[in-house]
């Protein structure tokens, strides 16, 4: 147990109220979580990159942080008219 | 340099959970929005310099700094996306309304 492995358990922790609102709020506050859960996954990443030794979580999270932009820009342009 | 990683990730952290607890007792989702704001821009920073504090500017720091790079550079615009969205869905328009530009 190291201090990388400590700060990936608290933000792992740290989704579950997140998780409460996507599950519970209104569809534009749930988009909002779901924005800020997409950051701190790739927080945990990164420090599961460093607490594990694991070079490879970084490229994952490089990908997550694009692919999350693309897909919550994607989510907002339709929840503007259509859902 | 150990004190110093932990300092750093005690400020992500601290951030982050501030964001989370912040945007689940809010109400309105333009409350909301401004709680994403620390998680992405302080902790991503916070864990950035963490990791190149203890491995350097090698392979694994360059790709943390741009991994902060890129959630500190998008989500102000997703936010901002969100918040347009959000008013659009509510006021139907993203321009102005008569009662807010004061019109007679």
């Amino acid at each position: 147990m190291n201090v990388w492995l400590v700060t990936a358990a608290v933000l792992l922790v740290s989704l579950i109220p997140v998780g409460w609102v996507c599950l519970r709020a209104e569809p534009m506050d749930r988009v909002v979580a779901l924005q800020l859960a997409s950051n701190i996954d790739a927080l945990i990443l990164v420090v599961l990159s460093e607490a594990l030794g694991r070079d490879a979580l970084f490229d994952v999270a490089l990908l997550l942080a694009l692919l999350s932009f693309a897909g919550g820009l994607t989510f907002v342009r339709f929840m503007e008219r259509w859902v | 340099m150990n004190v110093l990683v932990v300092v750093l990730l005690v400020v992500a952290v601290a951030a982050v959970v501030i964001s989370v607890a912040g945007m689940a007792v809010m109400t309105n989702v333009y409350d909301r929005m401004h709680y994403v704001g620390p998680a992405s821009m302080i902790a991503p920073v916070a864990v950035a310099a963490a990791v190149v504090a203890r491995e350097g500017l090698g392979p694994a720091g360059i790709k943390a700094v741009l991994v902060a790079v890129v959630v500190a550079a998008t989500s102000p615009v997703l936010t901002h996306a969100t918040g347009r969205a959000a008013r659009i869905r509510e006021l139907g328009q993203w321009a102005p309304t008569d009662d807010e530009r004061g019109d007679a």
